[in-house]
């Protein structure tokens, strides 16, 4: 007869312990699969654990109000025949015990069905725990962060019990390109060193080497040795062109940030006569450096990342790292692409500062005379597209980033205040913002400072 | 006429063609090669190997000149240039014999005679038994290259010979003008040196060994003169006439009258007569256009080695003849890769060079942090009595990137590879500073110049 595990299951991207809120079921009832064993609180939610094995309940052993690791065993399920002294022996002493039992070892693998024991009945209590052990499907990294991470999320996000299992394979036989069997990221050191200064995240990108070993032309964003040739034959239908190197590396990326990181947007609108009018004041200023409305968006979201560091952060694994320095990351659009190179330090430069910085990081972007460090480190992006007459838009995260705010263009529209029905110039912001970094509010509130700061520019110059 | 089907026909046997052909039949193909000379091409039987016989000998008679700094005395020995000649005949002799003994183990059969494409899957071999045909799926060629001369220089292996007469002569001349400072030319001028000829060395561009690093120019120029060898750079040859004692080289000024004159200006492909136009062959600059895996424009014909362009090396083309074999066999091998193939001239002291020169290296827009390590200061070149040379490594300043490698001294050639592999693992710096190398060895100046590039070298 069958002899089934109850352990404590990963219900969550996050959850790695989880706590008992109470037992469904006592020790000897009699269980059918799919019944109600337990209450679980994870750091997210309280969620019913369920039963996938029939039999006696016949041993509990995390009892309500304690918690233990994903993976320890906390119940056992058997007929009243079986023996089952060696694997309640094994099972760690109390709550949160120490990972020592095999079922451990996998911790996506909350129990697999029920093991037919193999003849004696002595023997039962062994079979099931190697018969967790055996299948040790390449480990998912768990504790490593962002997508790697995120695609057991798929998973973990589909409820307790069978549910879970069933997919688990999903997410191990999906492992980021470079990314092997134990989490370790197979690369050239050369191309660590690159990836490490340009920002890159090895775990995102697929190896050309042998055996999927990530080389420089990788973390460059080649595309690899011979593309194929642009047909050029007069009155085709069509043409393949070759991506170039940056598309590429966009077609890569993009995907790798919007699938796994849970975007929401928050809009708000800006009054900006005002800053329309300051800023023509300070453009009037002889051997200033001319200031674009981007950059008093700069400024304003630098003073804004500030006060609100929270939006000024990024998911680190297991930790929401903050940054205390407002490093923003300019788009600039290119012919084949765009690219984002960071303007530092914007918390701590003057508007005029940040208006002849910006504009050389611009001019460069477009002549590919960017320096490496110049591409990576940004905490916070700004993606402007008013220069295109765009109303509002929304813009995909670039990770590790924990926001980015798509600016569009200021028009003149007609507006309703005390006096009346009159002519105004609005802007509209849109912040992408990171769920797991942050929630509405605090993407709503840091847009309303940014907002203020427009709305009453002199701020931004003192 | 017989016609004979194979899987691959390879045409010519010289490092392309044998490593192509046996790693065709190590890949379960039937192979055929042709061949109109011994198999093992220019580089077994009348390059690389005759001339590294040579230049052992003119090492051991250096080395006997100097044996007074060793402590040891020796009195009237007598190096006979004829002999040394026929030790290296020997020698290419048991190589060549070496390719045709890999041939049998691995069931090739050889078509002496000379092969022409009548289509681009049909080669016909006219040998001194007669007219073969061999009709195969995929042919791969690899003749090679010959010795090119200056316009209105024609080289009758006599007074103005190419290396093709170096190697064959017995008789050293008394007095020599080698036209072109490459690694041939470089080579020739240390062998005569060494058995008392004397020797000019004349080169168009501003220094020798033009394509290596300046640095290593500088080093080989200064010991060749320490060694009583002329060097004359950046002079224009404008005629070469038979005259004096032997022929007259006029320099546009200076008149330069020698008993003999070596070509070593360089090498073209080896592309007539065989049939290229009749398939229609793209060619490019003088040389068979190719894909990255060797395919000409015509599909089923390959080419590889010196005829399929620049560097003309025997290693890399033994490399494209495995990517050649290996793409006709169905597999999808890598490219090789033109920019990590070692450069070795192997003149005392030897060269030997991986990558970008320091100012190839800048002139790409690279921040360069350069590493140097003479031999002065490694315990065992002192020991050896090999003292002269440097190794320099220069490398990308915020990554570490092996940029490039230009050793100049003992074994030279044999201390690049540990640079050429980095290279192809993408090593930096770093991890072959975290290399131990055994002491006291002379690969240790490799370890001390990149030491020296992050400026940590320990013994100097």
């Amino acid at each position: 007869m069958a002899v089934t595990k109850v352990v404590m299951p990963k219900l969550s991207e996050a959850m790695e312990t989880g706590k008992i809120i109470k037992w469904l079921k006592k020790e000897g009832d009699r269980i059918q699969g799919g019944d109600i064993l337990a209450e679980v609180e994870t750091d997210k939610a309280d969620v019913e654990m369920e039963a996938f094995g029939a039999g006696v309940l016949r041993k509990i052993l995390i009892p309500a109000g304690d918690t233990a690791p994903i993976g320890t065993l906390i119940g056992v399920i058997a007929e009243p025949g079986d023996d089952i002294t060696a694997l309640v022996a094994s099972a760690p002493a109390g709550a949160g015990g120490a990972a020592s039992s095999g079922a451990q070892k996998t911790p996506l693998r909350p129990e697999p069905a029920p093991v037919p024991p193999p003849g004696a009945a002595s023997a039962a209590p062994q079979a099931p725990r190697q018969a967790v052990a055996a299948p040790s499907a390449p480990q998912v990294p768990v504790a490593r962060p962002a997508l790697v991470g995120a695609q057991a999320s798929v998973v973990a996000g589909v409820g307790p019990g069978q549910a879970v299992i069933a997919s688990v394979p999903a997410a191990v036989a999906a492992p980021a390109a470079g990314a092997s069997a134990g989490g370790r990221v197979k690369a050239s050191p050369l191309a660590k060193k690159i990836a490490a200064q340009t920002g890159v995240d090895l775990r995102l990108i697929q190896g050309s080497g042998p055996g999927g070993r990530i080389i420089r032309r990788d973390v460059e964003g080649a595309g690899g040795a011979a593309l194929p040739a642009a047909s050029t034959a007069s009155g085709a239908e069509f043409e393949d062109v070759p991506l170039s190197q940056i598309r590429a590396a966009i077609a890569r990326r993009m995907p790798l940030s919007k699938a796994p990181v849970p975007h929401f947007y928050v809009t708000s609108e800006v009054a900006m006569d005002r800053a329309w009018e300051l800023r023509e004041q300070l453009n009037a200023l002889e051997g200033q450096p001319k200031i674009s409305v981007n950059d008093f968006v700069i400024r304003a979201c630098a003073l804004a990342l500030l006060k609100h560091p929270g939006v000024n952060a990024s998911l680190q694994g297991d930790a929401i790292r903050v940054y205390h320095r407002a490093h923003i990351g300019i788009a600039v659009a290119l012919d084949d692409g765009l690219i984002t190179p960071v303007l530092r330090d914007c918390h701590a430069k003057p508007l005029a500062q940040i208006a002849a910085e910006s504009r050389d990081l611009a001019e460069r972007a477009r002549n590919r005379k960017l320096r490496a460090p110049e591409l990576s480190g940004a905490t916070f992006s700004i993606s402007n597209l008013g220069m295109f007459d765009v109303a509002e838009f929304s813009a995909i995260i670039n990770p590790p980033e924990g926001a980015i705010l798509a600016v569009g263009s200021v028009r003149r529209v007609p507006v309703v205040d005390d006096a009346g029905l009159g002519v105004g110039r609005r802007m509209m912001l849109t912040i992408s913002c990171d769920h797991r970094v942050m929630d509405g509010a605090m993407g709503a509130r840091f847009l309303q400072d940014v907002k203020r700061l427009l709305e009453e520019p002199l701020r931004l110059l003192v | 006429m017989a016609t004979h089907k194979f899987d691959v026909a390879v045409v010519g046997t010289g490092p392309g063609g044998y490593v192509a052909a046996i790693r065709c039949a190590q890949l379960g193909l039937s192979v055929a090669t042709v061949e109109d000379d011994r198999p093992g091409g220019v580089c077994l039987n009348w390059g690389c190997i005759p001339t590294k016989a040579l230049l052992r000998n003119a090492e051991v008679v250096n080395l006997l000149s100097h044996a007074a700094d060793f402590g040891i005395r020796v009195s009237g020995f007598e190096a006979s240039y004829a002999e040394a000649v026929q030790r290296s005949r020997r020698v290419a002799d048991r190589m060549a014999k070496g390719v045709e003994f890999l041939f049998r183990k691995n069931k090739i059969t050889l078509f002496p005679g000379r092969g022409t494409l009548r289509a681009k899957n049909v080669v016909e071999v006219k040998g001194t038994g007669g007219v073969e045909t061999l009709e195969a799926r995929a042919v791969i060629l690899a003749t090679g290259s010959e010795p090119k001369s200056l316009p209105g220089v024609a080289i009758d292996e006599k007074a103005v010979i190419s290396s093709n007469g170096a190697v064959r002569s017995e008789a050293a001349p008394r007095s020599i003008a080698v036209i072109g400072a490459g690694a041939v030319g470089v080579e020739f001028a240390d062998i005569y040196a060494s058995y008392g000829v004397q020797v000019t060395l004349l080169e168009a561009l501003p220094r020798v060994v033009p394509v290596e690093d300046e640095e290593v120019s500088k080093e080989l120029a200064r010991t060749f003169a320490r060694r009583g060898i002329t060097v004359k750079t950046g002079v224009k040859v404008a005629a070469v006439k038979p005259g004096g004692s032997g022929v007259v080289v006029d320099l546009g000024g200076e008149q330069l009258e020698v008993e003999r004159v070596l070509m070593a200006v360089g090498r073209a492909a080896k592309l007539t007569g065989l049939g290229l136009e009749t398939v229609g062959v793209q060619l490019e600059r003088g040389f068979v256009k190719v894909s990255p895996h060797m395919e000409t424009s015509v599909k089923g014909l390959y080419a590889i080695g010196d005829m399929a362009g620049a560097p003309l090396l025997a290693h890399k083309a033994m490399a494209e003849g495995v990517v050649a074999a290996e793409a006709i066999a169905g597999k999808s091998p890598r490219p090789v890769d033109y920019g990590n193939v070692p450069s070795c001239t192997y003149c005392r002291p030897q060269i030997a060079s991986i990558g970008s020169t320091e100012a190839r290296a800048r002139e790409k827009g690279r921040e360069v942090s350069v590493g140097r390590f003479p031999f002065t200061a490694s315990g065992k070149a002192v020991a050896l009595g090999e003292t002269e040379g440097f190794v320099k490594v220069v490398a990308d300043k915020a990554t570490g990137e092996i940029l490039g490698v230009h050793i100049i001294g003992p074994e030279a050639t044999e201390i690049i590879h540990e640079f050429t592999l980095g290279r192809t693992l993408e090593a930096t710096l770093e991890e072959i500073i975290h290399t131990i190398h055994a002491h006291p060895t002379l690969s240790e100046a490799a370890l001390e110049a990149t030491l020296a590039a992050l400026g940590q070298a320990i013994h100097i």
